[in-house]
């Protein structure tokens, strides 16, 4: 690997941890389309910057980009006030025109700014490493690792300091109000962060890229863990993993990085929601599966207890009687013989006395209304689920 | 009960976006009463506690407790909001929401520490929840949320609590749990003030009642004020209840 490829993968990496961060609290909160929001917003302030400075990574515009990404927060909600429109709409009424403010005042100065909104919004990080910082003719590396460091670095301390106050005011904002910890403070907190962040990021890494590393990797390890700390670290992990990967995906393809760091992140996503091991598409499908059998199962073990005549206990009078399909029957049969639940001599099925105790208990909890409790129950006495 | 007022509301009017939906309340709570709060839905109840606790800001009037603002009282109150006012699906543990009781002592940026987990174990254990105490609070049936939001005021260990509907969708067992609890933090001489709805059930909770729809209808003990006369004026039909004894 050469110095610059090195230097990408790693302005990458950082970028990705620094928007994992305030994009974790931006799930929770529900607040994911703000950060697209501020995305487009900050333009405006970018390019007044830029006018002052003509200098990308200047303090001043970035200090002026972070106040219009703030601005924005400040007018949805005062628009969402009104109780006119919903947050979505305040939303979409805010960033395009706060956005188009800032492609106006592109094309009207052209000729004297080298700024094109192509690459606001798409960044080039292959050029990244080209910007360097020098002082006194020193290279210290290239300008926006300095300037994503040191966001990174903030963004850290930040949530070492407030992780307890954010926590409890994304989860229950009046208990934090009542117990003296200003929600509208740690909002705007949050809201200051993921300003910076999309910021200092969005000219190395474009701003559809800094919406893409807050968002995909919070969404993705919110469904893997009940645990905010483990969101936390799965969320940074995945925003890694996929600027690495996309950046050698880029470099195999030869096509853009941000644009295979933005796929990757799909496809991380895809994968997570498909095959997550409890709210993955397929683990709830199987669920459902295992839950219609063992019902099923139930249902045919309560008929038994229930009838002594043989003709009632017949194998095949699980297909005409209870009126279920032949495949039906035959695993539900099977999973009852495989639980020892019941016995089958010449065509006629009997309960064992596993069996009948384990109805018995389950009709006691049927009775009661407890049926939450046979869940527990079926680990007990189930070798095999359903 | 004493002659201290625990807290003392004056023309409070509340308002959101310019609609009043609290208007002009004056409140006396005595010191160590069991209060219900009873009106219909939409009479304000909810929007009374926010405002006592600095939650809403109200366009007039003022509140205090134990003669202060609450800004400098707020280690005396305990909160307990409408179980739907968080979301359940966030990744926490029970253990980790009774804790978030101890916050308002540990003030900014400190940690909780070893005595804080301990303090939220005992009230749980308290609840009779410690068995779920790792669990993920969406993995709690509504009764046992309605638990931990208990225990989380009780670590809290203030003077006055207010709670906003604990009883909704809990089973018997779980309610007279709670009214025991409620009980017992009376007699340490506590001031605990109830949203409820269950009217058959106020006369054998509560000492205390005040009836609110969008004024304040009456307030006082409820021998002498809950009656057909009150619950007809708060609620607007013509109320007969049969109060058992
Ligand atoms: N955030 C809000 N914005 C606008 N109006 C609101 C808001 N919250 C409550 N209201 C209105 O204020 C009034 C009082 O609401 P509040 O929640 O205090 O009623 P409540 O007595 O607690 O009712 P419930 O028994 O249903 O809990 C209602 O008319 C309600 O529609
Ligand atoms: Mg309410």
């Amino acid at each position: 690997m050469s110095n610059a490829q090195i230097e990408i993968q790693l302005i990458a990496s950082l970028v990705a941890i620094a928007c994992a961060i305030p994009g974790t609290f931006l799930v929770l909160r529900k607040m994911a389309m703000i950060s697209d929001a501020i995305s487009h917003s900050i333009l405006p302030g970018i390019v007044v910057g830029f006018f002052i400075t003509h200098d990308l990574g200047s303090p001043i515009l970035i200090l002026l980009a972070t106040l219009a990404g703030v601005v924005t927060v400040v007018l949805v909600e005062y628009i969402q006030k009104t109780g006119l429109v919903k947050e979505d709409t305040a939303i979409g009424l805010v960033f395009p025109a706060l956005f188009s403010i800032g492609v106006i005042l592109i094309k009207k100065n052209a000729d004297d700014i080298h700024l094109d909104v192509d690459a606001v919004l798409l960044g080039e990080l292959a050029y990244a490493p080209f910007d360097r910082l020098l002082v006194s003719g020193v290279d210290l590396g290239p300008k926006s690792l300095w300037i994503v460091g040191a966001i990174l670095m903030i963004t850290i301390i930040l949530l070492f300091a407030f992780f307890k106050e954010l926590k409890l005011s994304t989860f229950d904002k009046g208990l934090a109000a009542s117990l003296g910890f200003s929600p509208v403070i740690i909002h705007y907190g949050l809201m200051t962060v993921s300003s910076i962040t999309t910021v200092g990021a969005f000219d190395a890494v474009g701003a559809i890229l800094v919406v893409a590393l807050m968002i995909a990797p919070a969404a993705t390890a919110y469904l893997l863990t009940t645990d905010l700390k483990k969101m936390l670290f799965l969320s940074i992990v995945f925003g890694v993993f996929s600027a690495i990967s996309g950046y050698w995906f880029a470099h195999w393809l030869d096509a853009s990085i941000a644009g295979s760091i933005t796929t990757m992140l799909g496809v991380l996503f895809l994968l997570v929601y498909l095959f997550a091991p409890n709210k993955g598409v397929i683990a709830v499908l199987y669920r459902e599966k295992q839950q219609r059998t063992e019902v099923s199962l139930l249902t045919f073990l309560l008929h038994l207890k229930n009838h002594d005549e043989e003709r009632e206990r017949h194998v095949n009078h699980l297909n005409e009687h209870i009126n279920w399909q032949k495949v039906r029957s035959k695993t539900v049969l099977e999973l009852a013989l495989k639980n020892n639940m019941i016995i089958i001599d010449n065509n006629i099925v009997s309960l064992t006395s596993k069996g009948d105790e384990f109805t018995t208990q389950a009709i006691d909890y049927i009775i009661t209304n407890e049926d939450a409790q046979i869940e527990d129950m079926k680990d007990d006495f189930f070798l095999f689920r359903g | 009960m004493s002659d201290k007022i625990a807290v003392q509301v004056d023309d409070l009017t509340v308002a959101y976006n310019y609609k009043p939906v609290l208007w002009d309340i004056d409140l006396e709570i005595p010191e160590g009463v069991l209060m219900a709060i009873v009106g219909p839905n939409g009479a304000g109840k909810s929007t009374l506690i926010k405002s006592i606790l600095g939650i809403l800001k109200p366009i007039a009037g003022s509140v205090s407790i134990y003669g202060k603002s609450y800004d400098k009282q707020r280690s005396l109150v305990a909160y307990v909001p409408q179980k739907g006012s968080v979301d359940w699906d966030f990744p926490t543990t029970a253990l980790d929401v009774v804790m978030m009781g101890t916050y308002g002592s540990l003030g900014w940026i400190k940690r909780p520490r070893q005595k804080q987990k301990k303090a939220a174990l005992e009230a749980l254990e308290k609840v009779g929840m410690l068995p779920f105490k790792n669990r993920q609070i969406s993995q709690l049936s509504g009764g046992q949320q309605q638990r931990i939001f208990l225990a989380r005021a009780l670590v809290q260990d203030a003077s006055i609590y207010f709670m906003d509907e604990p009883f909704q969708g809990v089973d018997a067992t779980t309610e007279i749990a709670i009214i025991n609890i409620l009980k017992e933090l009376r007699k340490a001489g506590k001031t605990v003030i109830v949203v409820h709805h269950d009217l058959q059930t106020v006369p054998e909770y509560f000492d205390w009642v005040t009836f609110l729809n969008v004024k304040k209808i009456a307030t006082g003990p409820v021998k002498d004020i809950f009656n057909d006369d009150n619950l007809t004026k708060t609620y607007g039909i013509n109320y007969k209840v049969s109060i058992q004894e």
